[in-house]
C-alpha cells in the first residue's frame, strides 16, 4: 500500500473486484456524468436517454426540481429557479450585488456568514447547496446505471478557479455525499479524453470556452504523463456573455424598457436559441412574445461583429499563457477544442487563425470534460493498476499574503507545479506576543485591494517570549487539488500555533456540518453511521498498510523494542476494529502513525532512492 | 514530521550531481520519475497519513524542481548548500559600472514603448541580455569552483539583475504583441 509499497502504485486490497467511480462535468449550463465502461468511457444518459442534465435548480416549497424541468419553469418562475449558479460559486456579497442586473434572484445576506445566499420560497440557499443537488441527481444517475454506490468522483473545475471556487466545488460535494477523489481542470480532463497521450509526445493548447467560464491551457505530453506548463484564463467569460450582448442588441433594436424579470428571461432565451441556430445557419429569426411582440432576423456576420471583442479577449489570454509556458504558438502540434461555445463559427475561425492550425473538434465539445474526467476517476479507483497516466498541473494564480501598507507579497507564483509547499518565517515585534494574523490573497496584483481575499488565518498559542525572539514558521501548502491551507510552528520551542480559518468567501466548519444536518431527515444517526464507517475504511486501510510494510522489511528496518511497539499499536487498533465508536477509532489509528513515524520515514527514504534507481536500470535496458 | 529523506538537499533528491551546469533533460525525467512514484493520485485508496507523506514529498520534489530549473535559484541554492551566507534580496553590488549598464539596460526597455521599430529594438536588447546572462554564468562557476563564495554570490546578484530586466522585457514584449 502506498508509501510503503511504492512499487505498486493503485493496487487495491482485491485487486480484480471493479471499484465504482465517475467523472463529473459540473458546467455552468448543463452538467454530466460519465464512466468507462467496457475499458471505455462514456456519458451516462438518464431514463429518457439525455446525457445532458441542465445546471437549473428550482425550489417551490414542497420539493426540488433538478434539470430539464427546472429548466422549463425558468420563464415562469425566474425568482425561484436559479441558472448558472457555477458563476456565484466561492463569490461573496459584493461579487452577486455586481451581478444583479444578470441575476434575477435576491441574494440574503447574515451577520454569521460571509456567503450570499438565494431566497426562494423552499429557503435560503448557498451556490455550495444549489450545486449540491445537481451533484446529488448525477451521483444518483450514476448508481443507477452501474447498479452500485459510487467509491468516489473527479469533479472537474475551470483550471482559472481561484482557491474559493475551488473549496465551493469540494464543498458542493460534500453535500451531496460524495466522496472526492480529485478536483480535475477541465482543460486537463479534455486532453485526457482526446487520448492524445496514445499517439504523440508533444505540446498541445486545450481551449476552453464554456457557458461561464474561458480557459487556456498549455500541455506537454511525454509517455503518459500530461505536465501542464501554464493556464491562464477568465473565469468570467463565457457563452452566456455572446447571449448577453445578443440580448442587448434585441433591447435596442426593439426600444424594450422596464424590463423585468419575465421579460429579460425572454429575452435571454431567444437570444441563445439565435446562437445555436447561428452556428448552423447563417441568419436566424429572433421573437419575442410580450406585451409589446417584437421580431427580427439577425445575420451571422452581424452576431460575429457583435460577438467579435469576446472572442478576441479570448486570445489575449491565449498569448499569456503561451509566454507563462515559455514557447512560441508555432511549437504547437495540436489544438483542442472544448465548450458548448467553441460551436459558434467566428470562435472556430479566430482560434484557427491565432495558432495557425486546424482545432480538433471530433469529440463533443460538451461530453469531452466529463470523459477525461470518468478515465482519471477510474484509474484513481484503482482500476487500472498498469496505468502510467499521471497528470500534473498547476496554481492557476499567484498566493500571496497581505503586508505594511496593503501591498502583496507573492508567496507561490502561479503556474508553479502543484503539490507545493512554501515556508516562511516571522517574529514577534511585542514582548509576551502569543498571536499573530495573516491575510492570504490570490492574483497577481500589487495591491491586496486588487486581489482576491482568501482567508484570514489566526495564529494562537504561541509561547510567550520577548519581542524578537520567536521563531513562526508558517507553511503554506497547495495539495493535488489546488486548495491551500496553513499551518503554524514557533520553532524555537516546536509549539504548533492554533490555526482560526475566517474564509473570505467560502463556508466555515461549522456552516457545512450544519449544512448536513439540515439536508438530512435522520440527521444525527446517518452522520454518526456514516463517520463510523469512513473510520473503519481507514483503520483498514492503516492496518492492511502496516501488516505489509511489516512483512516486507519491518525485521530489516527496526529493532526488537520498535517492531514490538508498532506492533501492540496495530493489535489495540484490529480489537477496536468492530466494537469502537468513531472518535475512538480515530485515536487509535492516530496511535499507529505516531508509532510508525520513524519507520514510514525510514521506508520513504528508501522509497526515493529506490525510484530513482529502477529508473536507471529501465534506461540501460533501453 | 522530517523523515530523512525530506532532508536530503535538492541535488542528492534528483540523482545529481552539486553543480550548476546540470542537464535540464536529466533534471526533467528525475523530477517525472519521482512525481510518477509519489504523486498524490497515487494514494487515494490508501491510509489519511500516506496521503498526507505523499503530498509533503510530491511538494517537496516541485519545490526542488523549481529551485534548480532557475539559474539564478540555482546559484543560490548551491551557495548556501555550501555554508555560504547569502545576503537578502534588496542587496545590491558595489560594480558601479555594471550598475551603470544595468540602468541604461533599462531605460531602453522603457524606450521600446515609444517610437517606430519597437518589436525589432527590443529584440535587439533580449540577444544582449541573453549574452549577458551566459557571461555571468561562466563567472559564476569559475568563482564557485575555486572556493570564492563572495565573489560567487557578487555573480549570482548581477545575474539576478539581468533576469529581471529579461522580465520587463518579456513583459513589454507581451505588450507589444498584443492588440
Amino acid at each position: 500500500m502506498a508509501l510503503l509499497q511504492i512499487s505498486e502504485p493503485g493496487e487495491s486490497s482485491a485487486p480484480h473486484q471493479r471499484r465504482l467511480a465517475a467523472g463529473i462535468d459540473l458546467g455552468t449550463t448543463n452538467s454530466l456524468v460519465a464512466s468507462v465502461r467496457s475499458g471505455e468511457a462514456i456519458c451516462l444518459p438518464d431514463e429518457r436517454g439525455r446525457s445532458l442534465l441542465p445546471s437549473v435548480v428550482h425550489y417551490d416549497g414542497n420539493q426540488v426540481l433538478v434539470g430539464h424541468e427546472a429548466r422549463s419553469l425558468q420563464a415562469v418562475d425566474p425568482l425561484n429557479t436559479i441558472a448558472s449558479v457555477k458563476r456565484l460559486m466561492g463569490r461573496g456579497q459584493e461579487d452577486v450585488k455586481r451581478l444583479a442586473n444578470v441575476v434575477p434572484h435576491e441574494f440574503v445576506a447574515t451577520e454569521a456568514s460571509t456567503v450570499p445566499r438565494i431566497r426562494t420560497a423552499g429557503g435560503d440557499f448557498s451556490a455550495v447547496e444549489i450545486s449540491g443537488e445537481i451533484l446529488k441527481i448525477l451521483a444518483q444517475r450514476a448508481a443507477h446505471s452501474l447498479g452500485g454506490d459510487l467509491e468516489g468522483v473527479v469533479i472537474t473545475v475551470p483550471a482559472y478557479f481561484d482557491d474559493a471556487q475551488r473549496q465551493a466545488t469540494r464543498d458542493a460535494a460534500r453535500f451531496a455525499g460524495l466522496n472526492l477523489f480529485r478536483l480535475l481542470n477541465e482543460p486537463t480532463a479534455a486532453a485526457v479524453a482526446y487520448g492524445l497521450d496514445q499517439d504523440a509526445d508533444g505540446l498541445i493548447a486545450v481551449y476552453d470556452l464554456g457557458g461561464g467560464t474561458f480557459d487556456i491551457s498549455i500541455l506537454r505530453l511525454n509517455k503518459g504523463v500530461f505536465e501542464v506548463l501554464a493556464t491562464g484564463g477568465d473565469s468570467s467569460l463565457g457563452g452566456d456573455d455572446m447571449d448577453h450582448a445578443l440580448g442587448e442588441w434585441i433591447i435596442e433594436q426593439a426600444g424594450f424598457s422596464d424590463i423585468d424579470a419575465v421579460l429579460a428571461r425572454k429575452i435571454l432565451i431567444a437570444a441563445r436559441n439565435a446562437k445555436e441556430q447561428l452556428s448552423n445557419g447563417d441568419s436566424a429569426l429572433i421573437s419575442i412574445d410580450h406585451a409589446q411582440p417584437w421580431q427580427a432576423e439577425i445575420g451571422r456576420a452581424q452576431f460575429s461583429d457583435l460577438i467579435e471583442p469576446l472572442v478576441r479577449k479570448t486570445l489575449s489570454a491565449c498569448r499569456r499563457a503561451l509566454r507563462d509556458a515559455g514557447i512560441d504558438k508555432q511549437e504547437i502540434a495540436e489544438v483542442v477544442m472544448v465548450g458548448g461555445s467553441t460551436r459558434v463559427p467566428l470562435v472556430q475561425t479566430m482560434v484557427g487563425d491565432f495558432f495557425g492550425r486546424k482545432p480538433m473538434c471530433e469529440l463533443d465539445p460538451d461530453q469531452v470534460v466529463a470523459l477525461g474526467a470518468a478515465i482519471q476517476a477510474d484509474i484513481l479507483a484503482g482500476n487500472k493498476p498498469d496505468s502510467d497516466m499521471l497528470l500534473l498541473d498547476v496554481l492557476p494564480l499567484s498566493l500571496g499574503i497581505e503586508t505594511m501598507g496593503g501591498l502583496c507579497e507573492k508567496i507561490i507564483e502561479r503556474n508553479t507545479a502543484i503539490p507545493v509547499a512554501r515556508a516562511q518565517e516571522f517574529t514577534t515585534f511585542k514582548d509576551g506576543q502569543t498571536a499573530m494574523s495573516i491575510h492570504v490573497v490570490q492574483g497577481e496584483r500589487e495591491l491586496v485591494s486588487d486581489c482576491r481575499s482568501l482567508a484570514r488565518f489566526d495564529l494562537r498559542g504561541f509561547p510567550p517570549m520577548v519581542a524578537g525572539a520567536a521563531r513562526i514558521r508558517v507553511t503554506y501548502q497547495v495539495d493535488a487539488d489546488g486548495l491551500m491551507s496553513v499551518t503554524a510552528e514557533e520553532t524555537t520551542s516546536g509549539v504548533a500555533a492554533d490555526i482560526v480559518v475566517k474564509p473570505s468567501y467560502g463556508l466555515t466548519d461549522t456552516e457545512i456540518e450544519t449544512m448536513l444536518r439540515a439536508s438530512m431527515e435522520h440527521a444525527r444517526e446517518d452522520i454518526e453511521a456514516r463517520m463510523l464507517k469512513e473510520q473503519q475504511v481507514e483503520a483498514r486501510r492503516v492496518l492492511e498498510a502496516v501488516d505489509a510494510a511489516l512483512l516486507q522489511d519491518g525485521e530489516a528496518l527496526l529493532n526488537e523494542s520498535e517492531l514490538t511497539a508498532i506492533q501492540l499499536k496495530r493489535s489495540e487498533l484490529e480489537k477496536g476494529l468492530e466494537s469502537a465508536s468513531a472518535d475512538e477509532l480515530k485515536q487509535l489509528i492516530k496511535s499507529v502513525e505516531q508509532v510508525s513515524e520513524t519507520y514510514v520515514a525510514r521506508r520513504m527514504n528508501a522509497s526515493v532512492k529506490q525510484a530513482l534507481a529502477g529508473k536507471q536500470i529501465d534506461e540501460v535496458d533501453v | 514530521m522530517q523523515s530523512p529523506e525530506l532532508s536530503q538537499d535538492y541535488f542528492e533528491l534528483f540523482g545529481l550531481n552539486p553543480v550548476f551546469d546540470i542537464d535540464p533533460t536529466s533534471l526533467h525525467a528525475a523530477q517525472q520519475r519521482l512525481q510518477a512514484n509519489h504523486h498524490p493520485d497515487r494514494y487515494v485508496g490508501s491510509s489519511e497519513q500516506d496521503k498526507r507523506l505523499s503530498v509533503q514529498i510530491a511538494s517537496r520534489v516541485n519545490q526542488a524542481y523549481e529551485t534548480l530549473r532557475d539559474p539564478v535559484k540555482r546559484s543560490r541554492y548551491l551557495l548556501e548548500i555550501n555554508g555560504a551566507t547569502l545576503p537578502d534580496d534588496s542587496a545590491t553590488t558595489a560594480d558601479t559600472e555594471f550598475l551603470m549598464e544595468q540602468i541604461e539596460l533599462r531605460e531602453a526597455v522603457e524606450a521600446c514603448r515609444q517610437g517606430e521599430d519597437a518589436l525589432a529594438r527590443s529584440e535587439a536588447i533580449e540577444t544582449r541580455l541573453k549574452q549577458r546572462a551566459t557571461e555571468l554564468a561562466q563567472e559564476f562557476v569559475e568563482r564557485f569552483d575555486g572556493g570564492r563564495f563572495d565573489e560567487a554570490i557578487e555573480a549570482s546578484r548581477k545575474m539576478q539583475f539581468v533576469q529581471r530586466i529579461q522580465q520587463q522585457l518579456d513583459e513589454l514584449q507581451f505588450e507589444l504583441e498584443d492588440f
